[in-house]
């Protein structure tokens, strides 16, 4: 063989030989480790976790030393729910989720609250067979989230941004440092001088002084949170009682506002905004109308498990009306469940139609709106009431038209300063048609009443609520509203009749599906339907939320007045939220002669609104903003359309100075931050919340820092978050409220907030004592079997002796609950609602619009979606060129947050977006494909999947996607970058989408012109196949 | 129609190859004797799916409990949208291993790794498994899989380590809507017994024709979701997309 | 009713028999055929045959030897290879196969070196071949019947399936020796016409159970077969597939009937690539069709170990084997007839 061959064929032979080393190489290093690798499986049971406890044939439990079972409570969504948490003690880390057996968000029944810890654990296991009738649960968000606390993506250290805003560089600092500069301020980033929280804190200069309603200059320092995840009360003290702002404010405005402002307009309160929601454990027919249990809604999982039982074995059968098919249907439960596709936006129609139908075949609960107070309407066997039969001055020109009249109109006397208030009452008349003071009526009064009666000598045209309703309600035809909802007049139809076909056992719930551009007027519609069939605080009707306990007015400790504590801080809040009437601006104007329109819209009823925030701070109307404290909070991705609003409020420090984050992670919003203070994961604070709604016994979740918070230490010694920035900022200040002395008990004793513990810790004292009287001494088995014990020594060095072992049968057990079986006695609901309800709403009546001047109307009405200024929306962008609405919905596995955690991502990594076939067809687009979708304010790309689920005309989209921060962008903190992770900004946002309200003269997002709450629903639409 | 029956190519295979098929089979107890459990029992799962709510807090209880790779299941819930005429609606599924009286992952197994305790459940021995995978491709309803950390077959146990603690399965302790009861079918005060003698018939069983005997029974079980499903793919594939 | 179901959330189940497995079936198909493509010659003394039989001998040692190679690779626990033999089990046809291979390989080893080293046709070479074959028959059986057994494939599930294999590894080898004869063997016309004309008649025997197949599987006379085809029929890339597999048979089949002279190397290639194509098909395409979930797992061959570097390494370590082959072992033994 020649030399060249056999040099050929060696090569050949060596590069065969090297590809199979490469091919084989894991095969090898696998076989390696079999033989002298870790062993990776135990057996059967592979690598699964070590059972937290043993419970034996007779019951008895025994623990497992390797880790600690503690119940806490979850916000891997704001439903808060109770739950027990598996602690890996060698490694500090949570493991495992699962129920709070305690918790009625969690069990259904609840365990009684006396039962011992240990017996907890034998509740929630196959002993006897407990486990599946005391089934306690975490649902499947609540079970990933736990992955967020090791996630690289955690802050754990205060940073500083290097670098301009939103570069996403970052310094980590030390505390202390970062105390000191945002509390004096200075040439902080080298692009001037920044004022600090300490010379920003002007209690007594105006911010402008011709226009003193605004208040002190304090008001430019603001916080901005979310949901009250246990320790908004905290923040209170420092922001409000302390340093003495009036802008602090949580998400309301765009989570489901809308809804509760309609609710408040039933329940007679806008600002406070009470609600009630389905009984649907007992209900026979509830209708959900905009919101998707078991897909979505507070309590989540609740909601979930209740429906799930109701349907499966219960009475109730319900149909779900919303643009997209949810998991709020069930097609094996075909005959108890049902979807109803309608338009976006249009659920003031349907309901306006069913109040016609009901109205006119006078299928509404007679006997209970007839009721003209509480007693007679007890006394009738109603467990609430309504002023359907009040009667309103409905003189034309008259100063009090379109207000009740009162028993003060009537000569009745009463005190100047209780005039239309409270105290004087309203006016109805007998069954002799005579006028009669509602409270002295003694029977059922006259429902429809349009006539004139002598009222002071002179005759007044007056009509009852109810004659006023019917006229609203009478305007379209059922023909009309089909039309306009989309709807068939059969099935509306149809709907009243099965609404109005069960008694008090009917309902109907609302909620996210109401945040449209006529979202307060929807809402307002669907709730007063409930009004037509009197279900409140009935079993199988419409119960409220029976709350928690207070934490902060005693009986142990008042937390919330401490010496020096500003008791209301004063002024006009930046988001509007008061009559326009009120202002120097409207004064000046009137005296000019054309008091209307304001500069822009302002939101007399509403509560404070996060929306309006940073257009406000933009425009300088009502006036800027100096800092901005984002806690916990990330509307920039949540209000749909405010990105581009915050690229020039948060992106710019001409226009907010300073803005400040508290949060564990980087968010759309906190990425715009001057200064990053790392907070604790929900495993690691503290914190004290009641349910959001849904919960008919008094129920109060504690969280506690089961594991040691991950956060650097301050200087002395406390982890790095919201509570020691808060303390250490006043006390650098020499604020009121924190430091030594500053907590009294009962007897005037005085006590220190230098730490977390010193507050929550008295909080907990108090609910311990609150409601019916102290709850039992913990058992030393109890401080024991919950974990407690780790925390055992702060319980002892701050509380008394008296309170350390009931806050530990409190903090052991995840919080305090009321018997599962007190909800209700007989049919009537424990906790009721006694106001009346409104059927005709005199303050929102008599208010105006501070653009067009024009009065709103009491009662709900039919009005198409619409800008601040009135023009409808379907005018300026009208169909023919903006074909289709966009909708969002929940998504039923992901929140707002929750994308990092990468299991719930593998399981559902994308959100295409869903078409109909019918538009995919005309517009050629397949499954799969990527389509353009634009909006007047923005365009995006984004997947399409074609869904019979999705009412033809929209496009709807999951929310929890499209995410720019939470880890789709690799930040740099100091020397360290942090991972880059593709699969984060998956999808879509459709919030990048949202409105610019175009008849404003700022730069403002679309929101509901009464609510001030934001639009994400039917959002005038477009698409083209990329 | 029965399938089997059917099939008169099982003939044709006998002669072709032997009685391979059939020896195997039958030969299934024989080779492979149920080892470890309590003979009196019987787990077995009952899954109510009108009370399912799509959740998947099972599927990730599973996973958490018993570090389930990414991208691998040893349960998860299928969700579907049906169409009907007009009528439009949703569809879920739990889907988990069935631990088949009469399991086809069993015999094929060439190490003995994987076999059926007297108690009914189907558990593999990880410190056997060779990985061949044969199993994997022997069952019928996806229901296993390699782990790619112990690079073994992996599956539902019916979570042994928690039965043998007293405790219950992690996805039927955290079930949500209450879709799922776990008991001893045997006995007959157990709730799932209970739930499948009410159910009198109308449970039913996924892929029944190939003879496996499964042990998850389901109630509301619509025939189009008995075998594999005529429908419109999902779009997304998690093996391959985003990391 | 007009009715339509959509996959809302559903996962990928991702293969579990890789490539590995593909070469594995093929090297040892292969290897087989190419043992029994040699008995004519070196076991029966067939004068024509003897060329190509030391060239198939060739064929089934480098293929025999890879294969195991490949097999043990597709283990995700090779280093517990052992368990197969302490605990083997009755009821496993790869359990079986665990004892076929080695059966087979040995009695490979010691037939080619009788018929290397000792006289061809001659008695030993005689003994060791009847002991192959045994082993061979065994191996053909076991890994047909293996897949075969899998009823949760109906793709998989079909007693022709070892027929295929078998007829399909026959035809591979056969354009392996093909392949040899040119690079290896000079070139032999004689032995190019003979091989040709056994590979038609194996392509046309391949194509008679495809055929059969088809039938059965429209005819709707058997289930699984009826299935199988339901569940691929309407996809697009399963058709191509098909239209491949028929024209991959069909062209050699016609140009070695018809040409059997000089298109060697052409056949012989394209049989290679139909017996390798055929095994990844049922295999990664097998495993590509959810046995719940709706439509088709679509499978990226991924470039590592699990994948192309796989394929490639097994190649690789063929070719080294081969090359090692050819250069110890004797060029030809003219007086022992080979
Ligand atoms: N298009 C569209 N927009 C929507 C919605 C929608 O359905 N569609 N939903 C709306 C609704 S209902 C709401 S409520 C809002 C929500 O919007 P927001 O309340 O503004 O924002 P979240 O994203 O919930 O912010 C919560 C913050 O908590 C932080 N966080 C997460 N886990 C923990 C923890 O364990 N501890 C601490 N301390 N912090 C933590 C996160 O980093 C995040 O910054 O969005 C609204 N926006
Ligand atoms: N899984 C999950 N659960 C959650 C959360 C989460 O992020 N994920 N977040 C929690 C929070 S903060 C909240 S506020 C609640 C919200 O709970 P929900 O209010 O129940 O949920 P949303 O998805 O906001 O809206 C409800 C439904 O309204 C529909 N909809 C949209 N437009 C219209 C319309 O014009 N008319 C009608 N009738 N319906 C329409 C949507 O398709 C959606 O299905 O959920 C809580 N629970
Ligand atoms: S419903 Fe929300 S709070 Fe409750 S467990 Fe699930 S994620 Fe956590
Ligand atoms: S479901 Fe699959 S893995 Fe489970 S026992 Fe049956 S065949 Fe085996
Ligand atoms: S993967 Fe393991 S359990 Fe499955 S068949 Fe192979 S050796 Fe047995
Ligand atoms: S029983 Fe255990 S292993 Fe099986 S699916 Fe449920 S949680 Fe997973
Ligand atoms: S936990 Fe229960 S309700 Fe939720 S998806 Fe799983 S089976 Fe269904
Ligand atoms: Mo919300």
């Amino acid at each position: 063989m020649s030399s060249r061959r056999l040099f050929l064929k060696a090569s050949a032979a060596a590069g065969g030989l090297a590809a199979f080393a490469a091919g084989f190489s894991e095969t090898a290093t696998r076989a390696v480790h079999t033989w002298i690798g870790e062993k990776k499986t135990k057996g059967v049971n592979g690598r699964s976790l070590e059972p937290e406890f043993t419970v034996a044939p007779d019951g008895k439990v025994s623990l497992n030393p390797n880790q600690q079972v503690s119940y806490t409570m979850c916000l891997g969504c704001t439903t808060l729910c109770g739950v027990r948490v598996r602690v890996d003690k060698a490694s500090g880390t949570v493991v495992r989720v699962s129920g709070n057996p305690y918790s009625p968000l969690s069990a259904d029944p609840h365990l009684p609250y006396g039962t011992p810890v240990r017996k907890s654990f034998q509740s929630v296991s196959f002993y006897e067979e407990k486990g599946l009738a005391g089934r306690s649960t975490a649902c499947g968000r609540g079970n990933a989230v736990l992955e967020q606390m090791t996630s690289p993506f955690r802050i754990t250290q205060p940073l500083k941004r290097v670098g301009p805003r939103n570069s996403g560089k970052w310094a980590p600092i030390s505390f202390e440092q970062l105390v000191q500069e945002v509390v004096e301020g200075g040439n902080l980033f080298g692009e001037g001088p920044v004022e600090g929280l300490r010379a920003l804190r002007d209690v007594i200069n105006p911010i402008d002084a011709d226009k003193p309603e605004l208040g002190a200059k304090v008001n430019q320092v603001a916080l901005l949170s979310s949901v009250n995840d246990g320790r908004e009360n905290f923040v209170r003290r420092f922001m409000q009682q302390s340093y003495g702002t009036i802008n602090m404010v949580g998400h309301g405005a765009y989570c489901g506002g809308s809804y509760r402002a309609g609710s408040g307009a039933v329940f007679g309160d806008t600002r406070q905004m009470p609600h009630a929601k389905p009984d649907i454990e007992n209900a026979e027919f509830i209708v959900f109308i905009g919101t998707a249990p078991a897909n979505a809604g507070n309590p989540f999982k609740r909601q979930g498990t209740l429906l799930a039982k109701a349907r499966t074995e219960g009475k109730l059968n319900y149909v779900v009306v919303d643009p997209v098919l949810t998991h709020a249907d069930n097609a094996v439960a075909a005959d108890r469940s049902r979807w109803v596709p309608i338009k976006p936006g249009t659920d003031g129609a349907l309901a306006m139609a069913m109040i016609r139908w009901i109205i006119e075949n006078e299928r509404y609960d007679a006997k209970f709106l007839t009721q003209p107070n509480l007693a007679v309407a007890e006394a009738a066997g109603e467990a609430s009431w309504c002023n359907a039969t009040h009667l309103v001055v409905a003189e034309p020109d008259h100063a009090r038209q379109g207000f009740f009249l009162r028993g003060s109109d009537m000569g009745v006397p009463v005190a100047e300063a209780d005039k239309y208030k409270d105290a004087d009452p309203f006016v109805v008349l007998d069954e002799a048609g005579k006028p009669v003071l509602h409270s002295k009526a003694t029977g059922p009064a006259p429902l429809y009443v349009s006539q004139s009666i002598e009222v002071a000598g002179a005759s007044m045209a007056v009509r009852s609520s109810m004659d006023i309703l019917r006229e609203a309600a009478m305007k379209l035809s059922l023909e009309e509203y089909s039309q306009a909802c989309g709807i068939p007049v059969e099935i509306i139809t149809g709907l009243a009749r099965e609404f109005t076909s069960h008694g008090k056992k009917a309902a109907i719930a609302t909620h996210g599906g109401t945040m449209a551009g006529n979202g307060f007027a929807n809402a307002f519609a669907l709730v007063s339907l409930n009004t037509l069939i009197g279900n409140l605080n009935w079993k199988g009707g419409t119960v409220i939320n029976a709350g928690g306990f207070k934490e902060e007015e005693g009986p142990r400790y008042a937390l919330k007045d401490f010496p020096g504590a500003i008791e209301k801080p004063s002024g006009m809040p930046l988001g509007r939220n008061q009559p326009y009437e009120k202002t120097t601006e409207f004064k000046r104007k009137k005296e000019a002669g054309k008091p209307y329109p304001a500069e822009q819209p302002w939101f007399s009823t509403a509560p404070q609104l996060a929306t309006e925030w940073l257009p406000s701070a933009l425009s300088g109307y009502p006036y800027n903003l100096k800092a901005l404290i984002l806690w916990n909070t990330n509307p920039v991705y949540g209000i749909p359309g405010l990105r581009k609003v915050a690229e020039r409020t948060l992106g710019d420090p001409k226009v907010i100075p300073l803005v400040i984050a508290i949060d564990p992670f980087i968010n759309e919003t906190t990425a715009y931050a001057d200064y990053i203070i790392p907070d604790a994961f929900m495993y690691e604070s503290w914190g004290f919340a009641a349910p959001w709604a849904g919960v008919p016994t008094k129920s109060y979740i504690t969280r506690w820092p089961v594991v040691e918070p991950r956060m650097t230490k301050t200087a002395d010694g406390q982890p790095a978050g919201m509570e020691s920035f808060f303390i250490a900022a006043a006390k650098a200040m020499g604020l009121p409220g924190f430091g030594d002395n500053v907590i009294k008990d009962a007897d005037g004793q005085l006590y220190p907030l230098n730490r977390a513990e010193d507050y929550y810790l008295r909080a907990a004292a108090n609910v311990a004592w609150a409601g019916k009287g102290p709850v039992p001494d913990a058992s030393d088995d109890d401080i024991m079997v919950s974990g407690i014990e780790r925390i055992m020594p702060d319980l002892k060095s701050t509380l008394k002796d008296e309170e350390v072992r009931k806050v530990a049968f409190m903090l052991a057990r995840g919080g305090r609950f009321q018997p599962a079986n007190e909800a209700f006695q007989g049919e009537i609901a424990t906790w009721k609602f006694i106001k009346p309800l409104q059927v005709y709403n005199e303050a929102h009546a008599t208010a105006k619009d501070s653009l067009s001047g024009k009065r709103f109307a009491g009662t709900p009405g039919w009005v198409p979606p619409r800008f601040a200024d009135g023009t409808p929306m379907r005018k300026v962008y009208p169909e023919t060129e903006w074909p289709l609405q966009l909708i969002s919905y929940k998504s039923p596995l992901q929140n707002s947050y929750s994308i990092a955690a990468s299991r719930l991502r593998g399981l559902h990594p994308d959100n295409p977006v869903a078409i109909n076939p019918v538009d995919a067809d005309r517009l050629g687009i397949r499954t799969g494909d990527v389509i353009r979708i634009s909006t007047p304010s923005g365009s995006a790309k984004a997947v399409a999947v074609l869904r019979h689920g999705v009412r033809a005309g929209v496009l709807a989209v999951e929310h929890g996607f499209g995410h720019k921060e939470h880890g789709a962008r690799a930040h740099q903190l100091g020397d360290k970058a942090q991972p880059t992770v593709p699969g984060i900004a998956a999808g879509i946002n459709l919030n990048d989408l949202g409105l610019r309200d175009p008849t404003r003269k700022d730069d403002a997002v679309w929101v509901d012109p009464v609510a001030g709450t934001a639009v994400r629903q039917g959002l005038p639409a477009k698409v083209e196949k990329v | 129609m029965t399938h089997s029956r059917r099939d008169i190519l099982k003939g044709i295979g006998t002669i072709t190859a032997g009685a391979a098929a059939i020896v195997a089979t039958t030969a299934a107890e024989a080779a492979n004797p149920r080892q470890g459990g309590d003979p009196d029992r019987r787990w077995g799962m009952v899954v109510d799916v009108r009370k399912c709510i799509g959740c998947q807090a099972c599927t990730i209880s599973c996973i958490m409990e018993n570090k389930v790779p990414e991208n691998s299941y040893r349960t998860i819930v299928a969700t579907y949208e049906v169409k009907d005429g007009d009528r439009v609606g949703t569809y879920v599924l739990p889907r988990l291993c069935n631990h088949c009286s009469n399991p086809p992952c069993v015999p094929v197994c060439p190490v003995g790794a994987t076999f059926q305790q007297k108690d009914g459940a189907v558990v593999v021995d990880g410190d056997r498994c060779v990985g061949c995978a044969y199993c994997v491709q022997a069952c019928p309803y996806d229901a296993r899989f390699i782990n790619h950390e112990t690079n073994t077959a992996d599956k539902c146990t019916f979570c042994a380590h928690r039965l043998a603690a007293g405790l219950l399965p992690a996805c039927v302790e955290t079930c949500v809507g209450g879709a799922r009861t776990f008991g001893d079918l045997n006995d007959p005060n157990s709730t799932a017994r209970k739930l499948l003698d009410a159910a009198k018939g109308e449970a039913k069983v996924l892929k029944p024709e190939q003879g496996t005997a499964p042990n998850v029974f389901y109630i509301g079980l619509d025939d189009r979701f008995q075998g594999r499903v005529e429908g419109h793919q999902t779009l997304w594939q998690p093996s391959k997309t985003h990391g | 009713m007009n009715s339509s179901i959509t996959e809302i959330l559903y996962v990928t189940r991702e293969i579990a028999w890789l490539p590995w497995a593909v070469q594995y079936f093929f090297l040892i198909g292969l290897s087989v055929g190419c043992f029994l493509l040699s008995l004519p010659g070196l076991a029966l003394g067939r004068a024509e045959w003897m060329k190509p039989g030391r060239l198939a001998l060739i064929g089934a040692l480098t293929c025999g030897l890879v294969a195991p190679v490949a097999l043990l690779a597709d283990l995700h626990q090779p280093g517990r290879f052992l368990n197969f033999y302490l605990h083997p089990q009755a009821t496993s046809w790869m359990s079986w196969g665990a004892f076929f291979i080695p059966l087979y390989l040995a009695g490979l080893l010691v037939y080619a070196w009788a018929a290397l080293y000792r006289c061809a046709g001659g008695t030993a070479v005689k003994a060791a071949a009847l002991v192959t074959g045994l082993g061979a028959a065994l191996v053909m059986l076991y890994t047909g019947v293996e897949v075969m057994v899998v009823a949760a494939r109906p793709l998989w599930h079909s007693p022709f399936v070892p027929l295929q294999f078998a007829a399909t590894a026959l035809a591979g080898s056969i354009g392996l020796v093909l392949v040899f004869n040119r690079i290896l063997g000079g070139g032999d016309p004689g032995a190019e016409v003979a091989l040709n004309r056994t590979l038609a008649r194996t392509l046309a025997a391949v194509l008679a159970i495809g055929v059969l197949w088809m039938l059965l599987a429209l005819s709707g006379f058997s289930n699984t077969h009826s299935q199988a085809l339901a569940q691929v029929a309407s996809s697009p890339s399963w058709q191509l597939t098909a239209v491949w597999a028929v024209t991959a048979t069909l062209v050699p089949l016609v140009l070695a009937w018809k040409r059997p002279a000089g298109t060697g190397v052409l056949t012989g290639l394209i049989a290679i690539h139909s017996a390798w194509m055929f095994r990844w098909t049922i295999f990664i395409g097998g495993q590509d069709i959810p046995k719940t979930g709706a439509g088709f797992y679509d499978y990226h061959l991924p470039l590592g170990p699990e994948g192309l570097l796989g394929i490639v390494g097994t190649a690789g370590l063929w070719l080294a084997v081969l090359i090692l082959l050819t250069s110890v072992l004797p060029r030809s033994n003219p007086a022992k007839g080979v």
